[in-house]
């Protein structure tokens, strides 16, 4: 039997707040970060519009440096000082800061899209000002892997350090990797997870043609949901060989239990069933999720509030659950950070173990009403519930039919 | 010199993250601590903020901060002129 693989740190940062206190304590009270915001595009763009998003508040850049004791200033883009942030928040939390990390550690950490801050900026130089040069440090800020770099520059890491990017399940596959490493032996600890910075004027308003944006708010299986809420986040896990955790007297969060993985191959933009029922399956296995006296589960769902994602989420929680779907707690997080695309996962899942750290499931906010298409669920809504769980699934789905799922034990 | 000095200072330590007592307009721009890529986003900023453009071999880390400076007021003063 392989050594277990345990979470020894968490880390993240949202329009909820700088850390995972804020976030968590945002998240239970039932506090969203998702509001109106006036998007302006500037002199060179189209006149600004006010758009309903999660875009990150708040001097982040100041608690950033504050948290590494240095300038960063512009170095990176801000979806790389995201994952720096989370990943220095998680490293501090699991006591692996202040020496390098070296060799037996990986960082494996998800993004969507890189950089689009920065290139939007350079685009707007280019194509609208006309100007002949791009900024010299556009492609570093641009390219994917600019948080990984980022973070395994910052610690030390000189092991495996790569990017995950699978659109809103590249931190599931992330962490799925990370473990994977720690499983093969090739590095004891491995800082995994993933971030997304979207809420830029461009980046919001190329979401709107895919007609899966809500004018209102994201408004998880509820009757007269009208799609979802983009947001700008990032979240870290630190996870290592129980041995190492132990050896070492860090404290132990959770259980990190194994993952599912699946890809639809059939649409580009709409869910299939048969590939979200099967990376669940897949992840509940290791743990037993499903079979008799395994004990209650979490599920954080995915819901993202679109009318085709919730109602194929409910249809594959009926299904692989059957009779225990009605009595299995359901969150849906999004409702409180919006859609942070490539960090969903990883964000998700820190705020669900704080739901079982705690003993509180945090509301699905916005919800309006039962919808017969999201029947049969155990909906946590209205206030915060007092729970007593101890296994956790952590859902995400992405755009082009990639599915990943997540458990873990506490 | 015309009055930009305050601004170009602060553009040169918010773009090479370099403490502004450190910016000594006697001290060359290696001395400084400012490399390559440091340089050219320097020269970006600066060309973004006055309209100008800086030839790329415009600088050279030997130059003193106080000639570099003396060169974009130049370019600033033939824009404005």
């Amino acid at each position: 039997m392989p050594e277990s693989i345990v979470v020894t740190g968490l880390g993240a940062i949202s329009s909820l707040g700088m850390d995972v206190a804020e976030n968590w304590a945002s998240a239970r009270a039932g506090v969203t970060g998702i509001k109106p915001h006036l998007l302006d595009p500037g002199p060179h763009g189209p006149p600004p519009v006010t758009r309903v998003a999660a875009i990150m508040q708040g001097d982040w850049l100041a608690a950033l440096e504050a948290a590494l004791g240095r300038r960063i200033g512009q170095t990176f883009d801000p979806f790389a000082a995201f994952a720096l942030k989370a990943s220095h928040e998680a490293l501090g939390h699991a006591g692996l800061l202040g020496q390098p990390l070296g060799s037996r550690a990986a960082v494996v950490m998800g993004n969507g899209i890189g950089g689009l801050t920065t290139l939007e900026k350079a685009y707007e130089r280019f194509f609208g000002l006309k100007a002949t040069k791009i900024h010299p440090m556009t492609v570093p800020r641009v390219m994917v892997s600019a948080l990984v770099s980022a973070v395994a520059m910052e610690f030390g890491v000189t092991g495996p350090v790569f990017a995950t990017s699978s659109a809103c399940a590249s931190a599931g596959h992330a962490i799925i990797q990370g473990a994977g490493l720690i499983a093969t032996g090739m590095v004891d600890v491995a800082v995994v997870g993933g971030s997304e910075c979207i809420g830029s004027p461009g980046g919001i308003r190329s979401w709107e043609g895919l007609q899966a944006m809500s004018d209102t708010m994201l408004r998880p299986f509820s009757a007269g949901r009208d799609g979802m809420a983009i947001g700008d986040g990032a979240a870290a896990l630190v996870i290592e060989r129980r041995s190492h955790a132990e050896a070492r007297g860090a404290p132990i969060l959770a259980e990190f239990l194994g993952g599912g993985m699946t890809s639809d191959a059939g649409h580009l933009t709409q869910p299939g069933l048969e590939g979200v029922v099967g990376a669940m399956r897949q992840a509940c296995a290791p743990g037993g999720f499903l079979e008799p006296g395994a004990g209650q589960v979490l599920i954080s769902a995915h819901g993202t509030g679109t009318p085709l994602n919730d109602k194929n989420e409910a249809e594959a929680i009926r299904a692989v659950f059957g009779d225990a779907a009605a009595s299995t707690p359901v969150i849906a997080t999004k409702s409180a950070h919006g859609h942070t695309l490539g960090a969903t996962a990883a964000l998700q899942a820190v705020l669900a173990l704080k739901a079982l750290e705690t003993g509180y499931a945090p509301p699905i906010l916005g919800y309006l009403g039962p919808d017969e298409d999201c029947a049969g669920l155990d909906l946590v809504l209205g206030e915060a519930r007092p729970i007593s769980i101890r296994n956790l699934l952590v859902n995400a789905f992405a755009f082009g039919g990639l599915n990943v799922c997540l458990a873990f034990r506490r | 010199m015309a009055g930009h000095e305050e601004e170009l200072i602060e553009i040169i330590a918010e773009e090479a993250l370099v403490d502004r007592a450190k910016l000594d307009p006697n001290a060359t721009l290696e001395d400084i601590g400012l490399d390559s890529v440091d340089l050219v986003s320097v020269v970006f900023a600066i060309e973004e903020k006055y309209g100008i453009e800086i030839a790329e071999d415009a600088f050279s880390r030997s130059d003193t901060l106080a000639q570099l400076l003396a060169k974009i007021e130049a370019l600033i003063a033939a824009k404005e002129s």
